[in-house]
């Protein structure tokens, strides 16, 4: 051991004794109420980044289905149904639980659009499952087909397939950095095979502030 | 009088204060016998006879006795008793003003255990083990919980060395939170970004694990398994794992006795002259029969297990990691209590040459005797964290477990488990083999109807 370090060791703990002891915090929970701003992630995208991507992203692409599907002095459309297939997560992030949050928001915001509703996450699964397929598999159109059988099957048909794709892009500046993140979704209609693609994107940047807070 | 009066206090004080005679180790080292020997009935016996008798240990032998409910079986009373320890050691993280001041006066026993900071991340891991054994519910949310925690010690941490690097940053990660994520990940058929994201932390953390290659190119290419088929994870918890045993600093104790005798010749007061060593806990690490665990299937040899978290390499070297800190702490705890009998000395009048100068000194001395190291630990973890995964037609399996010496002899009786496997599904199993014999049963969360 290094005896000069040792001895700063025992120096720093003996006077600065009240200081190493300190209080111990408690741990303190509150509600948020909506009027509150989400917190803002200090070293990674959090709900301030994912939720006005989602918003965003999500809100053009249907606008514009919806606008495709409804000519004037026509009758509403049936509801057309999506199979949404998953977020792939490219970015240098982890999403953690927050993957599960994107996937769970989208699927709110496709069942409240009143022209799109959504199959549930628990037949895309299994319909998966039962074709071993893997997501990116299912941009084949062979693969398209049989999936399509096997939801029809389960009697869940649907007439789009939506993949969703967050990316981002780092920029290293002087003490601090750039991030810009990027949802993408992808709608791809099951029966042309025609995609229709739509993102958002958001930045942010990352420093080492000598604030107090 | 007032002498005598203040040298009576000063020993009752010392009397008082001396609470850590019996140390943790010693109360452990019944219950590992036990527990190690394949007795897990006594050795819950035991924990359940200490637990109310030692509050400062308690939280420690709530763990000892979740691994005890996982051997027999109980998966869920396992989980509520870790959830419980883990939140309390949450609560206790960070320092204390009463506590700290009150172990200068004693020893570091006073202090609230929070976990050393592998056992923290490993009750993560625990958990995410019993939840999966159990209804499963949870165990994505504990296998992230696994990688969070260890992230927040090392972004958290306040131990500098000398040229003021993170001690923390060295810490070897736990990579059997993101090896269990990536196989949940992996059952939902639609995350394979994850499942391979996940990977990649493994073979970062742990580039010797046999299997990762293959994982990695599963993850990146291929599937879950093929149609027809599912999966089985076998979980062995080998060998038996570290714990804390009291060592005396005979090199700090020595040079704190030559600082006695200089102010002894110098100073005005004699100082109480460090007779007693000061001691201090060090992580020992016993020497495992077993090194991995070989599994037939249905008769046939598939495979052995694979070391996915080295539970004891960690302790050693987290431990060794603070342990200028904690000799720290020891050393300042000697110099408040002999500054303590200084003062006493000045504030009664009393010269070094007089006899009642002696008796403060055989009171420093007895005080400083009182001191024990704090050996609380996790007690019946085990030395590795081992894994095989496996995959399997659809159906009812016999799979056989039997441990084997590192030369590859087997050592123990072959243990039977039947598994149902669910295609596309994934079934766990999870097995102690501490020593040569199965201690407790195989667990499973599939059993075969």
């Amino acid at each position: 051991m290094d005896r000069r370090y040792f001895l700063c060791l025992v120096g720093a703990s003996g006077f600065g004794f009240p200081a190493l002891v300190g209080c111990r915090g408690h741990q303190v929970g509150q509600v948020m109420t909506d009027d509150k701003k989400d917190l803002v992630g200090n070293t990674a995208a959090g709900a301030e980044t994912y939720k006005p991507l989602i918003d965003d992203a999500l809100g053009k692409l249907l606008g514009r289905q919806y606008a495709g599907v409804q000519p004037a002095a026509v009758p509403a459309p049936a509801v057309k149904r999506i199979c949404f297939v998953g977020v792939e997560n490219k970015s240098s992030e982890e999403l953690g639980d927050f993957k599960e949050q994107i996937t769970e928001i989208i699927d709110t915001r496709i069942n409240t659009s009143q022209v799109f509703a959504q199959i549930s996450r628990k037949y895309t699964e299994a319909g998966l499952r039962e074709a071993r397929m893997r997501p990116d598999e299912l941009f084949l159109p062979a693969n398209q087909r049989k999936f399509l059988a096997i939801m029809e099957a389960q009697g869940q048909p649907f007439d789009y397939l939506l993949f969703a794709t967050v990316t981002s892009g780092t920029t290293r500046g002087h003490n601090q950095t750039q991030k810009d993140y990027l949802l993408t979704l992808e709608l791809v209609d099951i029966q042309t095979g025609t995609p229709d693609k739509e993102s958002a994107s958001l930045r942010k940047g990352y420093y080492k502030s000598h604030k107090p807070w | 009088m007032v002498r005598l009066l203040a040298v009576s206090c000063v020993a009752l004080a010392a009397l008082v204060l001396g609470l850590g005679c019996t140390t943790h180790a010693d109360r452990l080292h019944e219950i590992r016998s036990e527990y190690h020997a394949g007795n897990v009935e006594a050795a819950r016996t035991k924990i359940d006879a200490a637990i109310p008798k030692s509050r400062r240990e308690a939280d420690v032998l709530k763990l000892d006795r979740a691994m005890v409910l996982l051997a027999e079986g109980k998966p869920r009373e396992a989980e509520a008793i870790l959830r419980e320890v883990r939140d309390r050691f949450d609560e206790k993280e960070g320092k204390d003003l009463a506590e700290g001041a009150l172990s200068m006066l004693a020893d570091d026993q006073q202090l609230a255990y929070a976990g050393e900071d592998y056992e923290k991340v490993l009750i993560r891991f625990m958990l995410a083990i019993s939840n999966l054994l159990a209804d499963g519910s949870d165990a994505t949310a504990y296998a992230l919980q696994v990688n969070q925690k260890q992230q927040q010690i090392i972004e958290s941490s306040r131990s500098l060395s000398a040229d003021g690097k993170n001690l923390k940053e060295s810490y070897k990660l736990v990579p059997a939170g993101a090896y269990l994520h990536a196989a949940l990940r992996e059952e939902t058929h639609t995350n394979f970004d994850d499942v391979a994201r996940s990977l990649e932390l493994v073979a970062k953390w742990k580039p010797d694990f046999g299997p990762i290659k293959h994982d990695l190119q599963r993850a990146k290419t291929g599937r879950h398994s093929q149609p027809g088929h599912g999966v089985v994870y076998v979980f062995t918890l080998v060998g038996r794992g570290p714990f804390k045993e009291e060592k005396q600093e005979i090199a700090t104790s020595a040079a704190l006795l030559i600082a006695d005798r200089l102010i002894f010749a110098m100073g005005k007061q004699s100082l109480p002259p460090t007779l007693a060593p000061i001691k201090v806990p060090r992580v020992v690490r016993p020497t495992n029969a077993v090194a991995q665990v070989v599994v037939g299937v249905n008769g046939r040899v598939t495979g052995q297990t694979e070391t996915i978290t080295d539970v004891g390499q960690m302790a050693v070297e987290q431990c060794e990691a603070v342990f200028p800190e904690t000799l720290a702490r020891a050393v300042v705890r000697r110099a408040v209590k002999k500054s303590m009998i200084y003062g006493a000395k000045e504030a009664t009048g009393v010269d070094k040459s007089m006899m009642s100068s002696l008796a403060f000194n055989a009171v420093g001395v007895l005080w400083e005797a009182t001191e024990s190291a704090d050996t609380r630990c996790w007690g019946l973890l085990p030395d590795k964290i081992q894994v095989l995964r496996l995959e399997l037609p659809a159906g009812e399996h016999q799979l056989t477990l039997q441990p084997v010496s590192k030369t590859g002899s087997f050592i123990g009786g072959a243990e039977p488990v039947r598994v149902q496997v669910q295609d596309g599904r994934n079934s766990y199993v999870l097995a102690n083999f501490p020593d040569a014999k199965l201690t407790g049963r195989i667990t499973t969360n599939r059993p075969a109807k």
